[in-house]
């Protein structure tokens, strides 16, 4: 029972993950379709959160490796090549792509970083739609015969899990632990003989290839994409924005936080008054979150649960009484 | 020759426009200490409100001016009193916590636009939007030229406020030492507040002075955004000469590149943008930090 006490979220995340992977055979496709969403922001928070979270990097340029893996897919697929081959050679330039990137703006600090980020962001926007091969501003179709959503639900909620598993295992081990190090004070981490740029390129160029390849499922899934879309400034927000509402360098945030915005996406898309402005409540969110609970969902839960009177062994008294 | 006396002119008047539009992030930034990125936002509301009053006043753009500008301070005033001021201060730098504050605020300003005016493109036609000057070889746009003109106008006003009034004399204190200010019976939080306000108000005119330039949707300023930080940036943060400067570098930098290289116009904002991130990489005390360390340079020699 010593991993169970070490890992409390264990049984009810293999639960969970049971009845994502039996879906298929129980629910209709209305519901997969929303099922699958959610896996689409679970990956793109949960791999945002390794660098924004833990290492407290945020970056608000995300949407340019979603917009390198789906390119990348589409653009191979209509060369022939195979899913198989196109989603790692699209996590593998993607990777690239973030050292080239990291390398420059890793020197920033801060909010200077996360500005760096959106110029970043607007250029590779700017520069996709400009250029001939990727089709310009009116986008790419994938070629005809790709489609089968049955497989995409798999592997979208197959790479979800991967994500979570990768994350919990990385957030406990020495890798982790120098990420925290970063996000509380990297001048001590330093000092102490963490090599922050390397740390901080290794955690970028994860995330953003586990990014890279939920982009390549997302224009297999919707066989068509542009700049438009994919390399929108609102993806990069949406990214964002759910590890933040969720709680940042936590592993349930981003969860909570991916669950919460598909939900809202649903809704939201439902109702065509609020079509156009639905980012009205995710602003709103964000103002709620900054100014009375900065770590988002975690925090107020944690906030409430330390609240709850109950009885304490005496040790554990002491010893938050002495902390 | 006549070429390279066309583009600079040309640069000349985006400078004028792109000081504008970083003096009221400077000076939020300098006396605050945050990176106001509800200034896109702000741009943007001011573009539909001169459109607004336009298209039901047949009211010109460089008129309603004298009414966006004042109503944007006091909303400004009102954005402070109500969110900003909130904020756990910090000595330091801009936090995060800060950054992401006012990140909300703009999407908020932004969903509002687009819950009264919908996504359309909307643009301002007056009679003198096609009009243009001919000089020295070159043509230039009436409405380029009558932007440069308020710019320098509104420019020479803030120069006179911060010199020479007592304000002026409080947001320059607080902006160089806040502690120090504060000893000296400054009200830091009360010119915070009135700093909010003035950057507000310059966000706004550079909004009504961008509608008449291009077209907008609720999603517009963002480039601008980018440009006005790249900007400050470039000025060194606090000094507001430095923006003048950073102002000029910029459009010269833009239009000379669009001008003389390969590079399609469609990629200018790329120029920017790049720039920006080179410059905050290279030299992140800006142009001054860079000039200081030329000097201690030649000296250490």
């Amino acid at each position: 029972m010593g991993l169970l006490r070490r890992h409390p979220a264990l049984v009810p995340g293999l639960l969970f993950a049971a009845a994502l992977l039996l879906a298929p055979t129980l629910a209709e496709r209305g519901t997969l379709n929303d099922l699958w969403n959610m896996a689409f922001f679970v990956v793109l928070a949960a791999a945002w959160n390794l660098l924004g979270g833990f290492a407290g990097q945020v970056s608000l340029g995300y949407s340019a490796f979603v917009g390198i893996g789906a390119y990348t897919t589409v653009l191979l697929a209509n060369a022939g090549w195979s899913p198989w081959v196109t989603l790692p050679v699209g996590a593998l330039l993607s990777a690239a792509f973030s050292v080239l990137v990291g390398l420059p703006t890793f020197r920033l600090r801060g909010p200077y970083f996360t500005i760096a980020t959106i110029g970043v962001g607007e250029a590779v926007r700017v520069i996709a739609s400009g250029l001939d091969f990727t089709g310009g501003s009116s986008g790419v179709r994938m070629p005809p015969g790709t489609f089968d959503f049955e497989s995409n639900y798999y592997a979208m909620v197959g790479l979800a899990l991967a994500t979570l598993a990768l994350v919990a295992w990385l957030q406990q081990n020495a890798f982790g632990l120098a990420l925290e190090s970063i996000r509380q004070d990297i001048d001590g981490a330093e000092a102490l003989g963490v090599n922050s740029t390397r740390i901080k390129l290794e955690a970028h160029a994860i995330s953003s290839a586990l990014v890279a390849v939920a982009g390549g499922l997302y224009a297999i899934n919707f066989q068509y994409i542009s700049p438009g879309t994919i390399f929108d400034f609102r993806l990069s927000l949406t990214i964002v924005l759910m590890p933040i509402v969720g709680g940042m360098g936590t592993l349930a945030g981003p969860v909570i936080g991916a669950m919460l915005f598909s939900y809202l996406q649903i809704k939201v898309l439902a109702s065509p008054t609020l079509r156009d402005s639905y980012q009205f409540i995710y602003g709103g969110l964000l103002i709620v979150v900054m100014l009375f609970e900065p770590r988002g969902v975690m925090g107020l839960w944690e906030r409430l649960w330390s609240r709850l009177p109950r009885r304490r062994t005496p040790a554990i008294a002491e010893a938050r009484g002495a902390g | 020759m006549q070429k390279f006396v066309v583009v600079a002119l040309n640069s000349l008047l985006t400078a004028g426009l792109y000081a504008t539009m970083s003096y009221g992030l400077a000076v939020i930034y300098g006396v605050m200490r945050i990176i106001n990125l509800a200034h896109a936002g702000l741009m943007m509301l001011a573009a539909y409100a001169t459109w607004a009053l336009n298209d039901r006043f047949a009211l010109d753009p460089f008129v309603s001016m004298v009414v966006v500008a004042p109503a944007f301070f006091l909303i400004g005033m009102a954005l402070y009193a109500t969110v900003i001021r909130f904020l756990p201060r910090s000595s330091t730098g801009p936090s995060m916590q800060s950054l992401l504050l006012l990140f909300g605020v703009w999407l908020v300003l932004q969903n509002l636009a687009y819950a009264i005016w919908g996504g359309d493109t909307q643009s301002i036609l007056t009679p003198y939007t096609m009009e243009s000057v001919r000089f020295l070889g070159g043509r230039f746009g009436v409405p380029q030229i009558l932007v440069f003109v308020v710019s320098i106008l509104s420019l020479v006003g803030l120069t006179l406020v911060l010199r020479r009034t007592f304000l002026g004399k409080a947001i320059r204190a607080v902006t160089q030492n806040r502690d120090a200010a504060m000893l000296s019976g400054v009200n830091a939080g009360q010119i915070a507040a009135v700093a909010f306000g003035i950057g507000t108000a310059f966000a706004a005119m550079a909004g009504s002075m961008l509608s008449t330039l291009y077209a907008f949707t609720p999603d517009f300023g963002r480039s601008f955004l980018l440009k006005a930080f790249c900007i400050i940036v470039l000025g060194g943060m606090e000094s507001f000469t430095g923006v003048a400067v950073g102002a000029l570098v910029l459009a010269f930098v833009e239009n000379f590149a669009s001008a003389y290289t390969a590079i399609p116009v469609s990629f200018q904002d790329a120029i920017s943008f790049t720039l920006l991130v080179v410059v905050l990489v290279a030299a992140p005390g800006g142009l001054p930090g860079l000039w200081r360390m030329l000097d201690r340079k030649v000296v250490a020699r």
